[in-house]
């Protein structure tokens, strides 16, 4: 309920400040009936060359693809790395020298290697997301209970039971945390990416609605990119509430 | 054969600062096939590490261990353990932590079923084969490491105070149920107490320790007390109220007291 009365209150002394009291240039700070014509425009004939859905569903595809190539590349070497000293020995040498170049930092390469189109995008993004589900598979296996792996051997478990049974499980609240923070950094680079070269997608119509110095639609791009961040969020944790359900309520 | 030597065994761990720590120096014992052997003593004498190394967990810096006539490599399901710590998979219902073990084996399912349901009934865990051990007490909780060890008909149990989360009344219903079990189906136990009346009443022989460095002080043989009194016959209240036990109990205390007092913990 307060939640409701806050966000009401908010909008209403937006509609003041813009369209009520005339305090801010609507150029810097649209009225709300201009965001309202601006997402009937690209509901209805479209904006920078696709509707709002459109839009949405090519941003929605590109963080999807590039999560998941993360998540099924970035768990199982985490795990693999906390698992094996030899293999962390091997590995973490490699993640050390990368790990410091910050993800958006790699899109103009990406440009240069696979051009304006999904593969750029889906391969930055997968740099992105792939650090934070290393890092806490990692840390996840490493906080197993070892009395766990000991009591799971003494019951006659082999290697590749105990990691089914009691490390994997023991390393997913961890790895949960690592998704979460994936997912976040995916919508980050994803308008990153595309703000700087795309054909498709939300941060494109960010891109566009700034050089036409449109407000109404930037604000329409920026509340769609929230609502698919926060939904892509909501469904995570859904996943996660369903995987570990084995814990108690906090 | 299960029969479990421990040869000359020493154990240092080295610390973390650097330095090594001697936790059991030079130990003989002998546990014969399908003998009940107690361990009592202070806490940190070297109880848990002492079962550890018979576990396959630990091994000694020194001697060796034998469990049936070879050395011990690691951990086997011939040789059960009820841990201090429980140590049940939170994300295992009940049913599935007492089972663990006959899924490893591959023990066809209805078989493996039957004999988890006979567990559950002995432990008093009907009704909670579905919940999870975070949403059981914690004896509960510890009755279900024990449903666990006993489910797998291993030849060697090794308890590490298995009873120590147990209020009174249900610690002597187990320590009943203990007894009938281990007399119906006899195999070779090491029990680890705490509780000087728990090591009498239950074990043939009760092995005192003693502490830096961790050392057996004296290992005595109950069964002369145990046949002459007939306590077998007996309620446990009934076993513990006999002048033998007493007097057994005090002679077992005086003798943990005396070490205490000798070297003072430091
Ligand atoms: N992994 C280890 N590294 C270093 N020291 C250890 C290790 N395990 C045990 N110790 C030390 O060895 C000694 C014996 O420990 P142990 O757990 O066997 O004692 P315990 O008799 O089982 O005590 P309690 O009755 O409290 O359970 C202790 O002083 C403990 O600190
Ligand atoms: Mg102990």
């Amino acid at each position: 309920m307060v939640g409701v009365a806050t966000v009401a209150s908010a909008l209403a002394l937006w509609w003041l400040a813009t369209s009520g009291l005339r305090l801010l240039n609507p150029l810097r700070l649209p009225a709300p009936h201009e965001v309202w014509t601006a997402l009937r425009q690209i509901m209805g004939s479209g904006y920078a060359g696709a509707t709002l859905w459109e839009h949405a569903l090519h941003s929605l595809g590109l963080v999807a693809r590039g999560f998941l190539v993360a998540v099924v590349t970035g768990v199982p070497l985490g795990l693999l790395m906390g698992w094996s000293r030899r293999a962390e020995a091997l590995i973490n040498p490699i993640f050390l020298l990368l790990r410091p170049i910050p993800a958006l930092a790699w899109i103009p390469l990406a440009i240069v290697w696979f051009g304006l189109g999904d593969t750029g995008k889906v391969f930055v993004i997968w740099l992105t997301a792939f650090v934070p589900s290393v890092i806490n598979s990692f840390t996840g296996v490493r906080n197993v209970d070892t009395v766990l792996i000991a009591a799971a051997r003494t019951q006659g478990a082999s290697t590749a039971q105990v990691l089914r049974h009691v490390v994997i499980p023991g390393s997913m609240p961890m790895i949960f945390t690592g998704l979460r923070l994936s997912l976040q950094a995916s919508w980050t680079t994803l308008v990153a990416a595309e703000l700087v070269g795309a054909f498709f997608g939300l941060g494109r119509v960010l891109n566009i609605a700034g050089q036409d110095i449109f407000p109404g639609m930037i604000l329409v791009g920026m509340a769609a990119v929230a609502i698919c961040g926060a939904g892509s969020t909501w469904l995570l944790g859904r996943l996660e509430r369903r995987v570990l359900n084995w814990r108690a309520a906090v | 054969m299960s029969e479990i030597v421990f040869k000359a065994v020493t154990k240092t761990f080295r610390l973390p600062k650097g330095g090594d720590f001697l936790a059991i120096d030079t130990t003989d014992l002998r546990i014969e096939e399908k003998e009940f052997v107690a361990i009592v003593g202070p806490s940190g004498c070297g109880k848990t590490t002492l079962m550890r190394m018979a576990a396959g967990l630990e091994f000694p810096s020194t001697g060796t261990v034998e469990v049936g006539g070879k050395t011990v490599r690691g951990p086997g399901p011939e040789r059960a353990v009820v841990f201090q710590q429980f140590a049940l998979m939170p994300w295992k219902t009940v049913r599935e932590n007492i089972g663990f073990g006959l899924m490893c084996k591959g023990t066809p399912k209805a078989e493996a079923d039957a004999a988890i349901a006979r567990y559950v009934e002995l432990m008093g865990l009907a009704g909670h084969e579905d919940s999870f051990p975070h949403q059981l007490s914690g004896g509960m909780q510890q009755r279900v490491a024990i449903a666990r060890a006993y489910v797998m008909q291993p030849a060697a149990l090794l308890m590490d105070e298995p009873f120590g989360a147990l209020d009174a009344q249900t610690r002597i219903v187990m320590q009943e149920e203990l007894v009938r079990l281990a007399r119906r189906n006899p195999r070779t136990v090491i029990f680890i107490t705490h509780a000087v009346d728990e090591a009498i009443y239950l074990a043939d022989r009760v092995v005192v320790m003693g502490r830096k460095p961790g050392r057996i002080i004296e290992t005595i043989d109950i069964r002369p007390l145990r046949e002459e009194g007939g306590w077998e016959a007996m309620p446990i209240e009934e076993v513990m109220d006999q002048p033998a036990f007493t007097h057994m109990r005090s002679r077992i205390w005086k003798l943990l007291k005396a070490r205490e007092q000798e070297k003072p913990a430091a």
